[in-house]
């Protein structure tokens, strides 16, 4: 158990023709002991480069990555102490999982074998495979052989686990019960870990903190929290959260924000966060926005919208909503109510933006220049 | 409506076992097609020479039951091993080495060229690749160069003649050996590369990482995956080697280091004409080895080309 420092890591593949690509450019991350830390990014964003580069199976361009202080750069994979889970799973399938499991004890320490029958032993015992032992993995389900491989980096007590998208092979049912097993697990073993995946719902539920990256570029890390309400940029406001969150172009004209079907008056603080600027992209996440009855518009937070799809989702549903159906390119942003709501296609309703849960961003860099009101000490009490 | 059903049951029945039927005629006679010729040939090995007329040479022999056919004897048997003792050990001392060496040799190539990657691996995989159409016939003069005259191996070998078992003319059977495994090595590779490329990437990365070395990955986890593989490698190579001529004649070329093939060329044939049985047991009897091997590894052979 250590904790793991990437200092300006980069990768630069070079294609046979010459052609130099940047897959991960400069990235710097602190990952405490006992952290469980998720890299999410779209795919070929360079977050398993970057989990390869950690586990020595890819070569670091510039940088440094350190393990409890010390350089690994040069360490082969076997020498760094680190246990991986592939998406694969990867197990060798002429071995049992008995086998599978007491290899890496067998090729990387001096244990007895004795001691390690009993280290596999435990280990099955804590999985809840020990049923599975002397089976192959041919003859084990997608989710056993999950438990097998993820059992199998386990019984190294490795300084790391980094996983690289172990979940996404298993159907959605399982791999909700598998993340909050691996966070259960990951918490009793309390060993730092690098979690990698595509999908946000499991970085937000998993992750002590999260990483975001984007065309090899580090956007973004901090608690789910923080990234979910105090977005450094456009990239990160749109890619956390389902659904997205909505954003508007529009020209600043004194204390409001104009585009073709509706304008926006801004509150001091955001306006002196977009002085001297003529454009910026609004933002406002789906849960934010209140829908209500028609009429009445009671100030100028709140506009009159047509409902245009409905997308019933049980707990909650989504809408579709625009200001005017009737044109051909309508400006339309969604909204989440209750599930218990009756609304369809076709209704008038208004909705409200709250100044308080807006967000505004640079148009050209994307950079957030103004992030909803959010107190994360507040914010943590409140789910306690 | 279940009349009806029924009715076209039954037709269905019907036109199923005719189909069946001819299926099977057809079957039947391929098969009687095939072993056919196996089967005169059996038939005429077991004929006294002297008693062989060629006629319906595909009927047992009879006599004097049935007059034609010829009298039953295992003569043709027994000359066919005094003739070819000497040339079967010759080919086992041959052909189980030379198999042995170029599948695990191939194996490791290929493992080297598919499931290492180190820079130029390319160009090396393409000289294997080239390796495979070299034509036998242009280097049967370099070989007998090599092996007669640039490497002394038989004055190499002349030590080792002392030791129990072996003779000074087993030196032209190691030539024979080092020969066939290098001229076997290329399609090795190829086959067991195709094999290796399926297997996954990650598997290794993982033994990697578990602490292995690249001789133990070969060793835990490529090799014991590879078995279905040599099944297909043993049967090719046994078969191939085995039924070689042209690089014993040029490498053995004569005396006691000959092998069956070559063994099998001269027997029963003399100025007083071809004795018929006893060349058809000697044929019987060399390809007996490479039968036996069909069938022993035959379900596994199946099995890796599956794979």
């Amino acid at each position: 158990m250590a904790e793991l420092t990437l200092d300006d890591v980069t990768k630069v593949f070079t294609e046979d023709d010459g052609n130099e690509i940047t897959a991960v450019d400069e990235v710097s991350i602190d990952i405490e002991d006992g952290e469980f830390l998720v890299l999410v990014g779209p795919s070929g964003c360079g977050k398993s480069t970057t989990l390869r580069m950690v586990a020595g199976l890819e070569t670091i361009t510039t940088g440094e990555i350190r393990l409890a202080g010390q350089r690994i750069n040069e360490k082969p994979p076997a020498g760094r102490d680190i246990a991986m889970v592939f998406q694969s799973y990867a197990l060798y399938p002429h071995m049992t999982v008995r086998e599978n499991m007491s290899f890496g004890l067998e090729e990387s320490t001096e244990m007895s074998d004795d001691e390690i029958e009993s280290t596999v032993a435990d280990t099955a015992d804590l999985m809840e495979i020990e049923e599975l032992l002397d089976r192959k993995p041919s003859d084990l389900s997608g989710g056993q052989q999950q438990r097998v491989a993820l059992g199998r980096a386990i019984v190294r007590a490795p300084e790391a686990f980094l996983m690289d998208e172990p979940l996404s092979n298993l159907d959605a049912k399982l791999r909700a019960t598998m993340r909050t097993e691996l966070q259960r697990i990951q918490d009793n073993l309390d060993v730092t870990t690098v979690y990698v995946t595509h999908d946000q719902t499991e970085a937000m539920t998993m992750g002590d903190r999260i990483a975001i990256l984007n065309d090899g570029v580090l956007q973004q890390v901090g608690t789910p929290l923080e990234c979910y309400h105090t977005p450094n940029n456009r990239f990160v406001a749109g890619f956390i959260g389902d659904p997205s969150m909505n954003f508007f172009e529009m020209s600043v004209d004194g204390e409001t924000l104009v585009i073709d079907r509706f304008e926006y008056p801004l509150k001091p603080a955001q306006q002196d966060a977009i002085r001297n600027r003529s454009n910026v992209v609004f933002g406002i996440r789906p849960e934010d926005i209140r829908i209500k009855e028609p009429g009445g518009l009671s100030d100028n937070y709140q506009f009159e919208v047509t409902v245009d799809v409905v997308e019933p989702r049980g707990d909650e549903n989504t809408i579709h909503l625009t200001f005017d159906r009737s044109v051909d390119d309508p400006v339309t942003f969604t909204a989440t109510v209750s599930g218990l709501r009756d609304i369809s296609a076709g209704d008038e309703v208004t909705a409200t933006f709250p100044p308080d849960s807006i967000h505004l961003f640079d148009t050209d860099s994307g950079v957030a220049v103004h992030n909803r009101t959010f107190n994360a000490e507040n914010a943590t009490k409140q789910i306690l | 409506m279940s009349t009806e059903t029924g009715r076209a049951g039954e037709r269905t029945l019907f036109g199923h076992s005719l189909r069946r039927l001819i299926l099977y005629l057809v079957l039947l006679g391929m098969g009687a097609f095939y072993l056919i010729p196996i089967e005169t040939g059996l038939m005429t090995s077991i004929i006294s020479p002297g008693t062989y007329s060629g006629n319906l040479p595909y009927l047992p022999p009879l006599e004097p039951l049935v007059p034609g056919t010829g009298a039953f004897s295992l003569e043709p048997w027994r000359g066919a091993l005094d003739g070819l003792g000497q040339g079967l050990v010759n080919s086992v001392i041959l052909v189980v080495p030379a198999t042995i060496f170029s599948g695990l040799l191939g194996s490791m190539a290929a493992f080297g060229l598919t499931t290492i990657s180190w820079r130029g691996q390319i160009g090396i995989y393409i000289l294997f690749v080239a390796g495979i159409f070299i034509p036998y016939q242009a280097v049967l003069v370099p070989l007998t160069q090599f092996w007669y005259n640039i490497v002394p191996l038989r004055s190499m070998f002349e030590p080792l003649a002392a030791l129990p078992l072996v003779e000074t003319y087993h030196w032209k059977l190691l030539a024979l050996i080092i020969t066939h495994t290098a001229y076997g090595l290329p399609i090795c590779t190829l086959l067991f590369r195709a094999h290796y490329k399926k297997l996954s990437d990650e598997m290794v990365e993982a033994a990697q990482l578990d602490g292995a070395s690249i001789a133990t990955i070969y060793r835990r986890i490529i090799l014991p995956l590879s078995i279905p593989m040599f099944a297909v490698v043993f049967i090719y190579q046994f078969t191939q080697i085995w039924n070689d001529l042209l690089f014993a004649l040029t490498i053995v070329q004569f005396g006691d280091a000959a092998v069956v093939t070559q063994d099998l060329v001269g027997i029963g044939v003399s100025q007083s004409g071809t004795n018929f049985p006893l060349r058809m047991a000697a044929a019987l009897l060399a390809a007996l080895p490479t039968l036996l091997v069909y069938i022993f590894f035959g379900d596994k052979f199946a099995k890796g080309v599956a794979a």
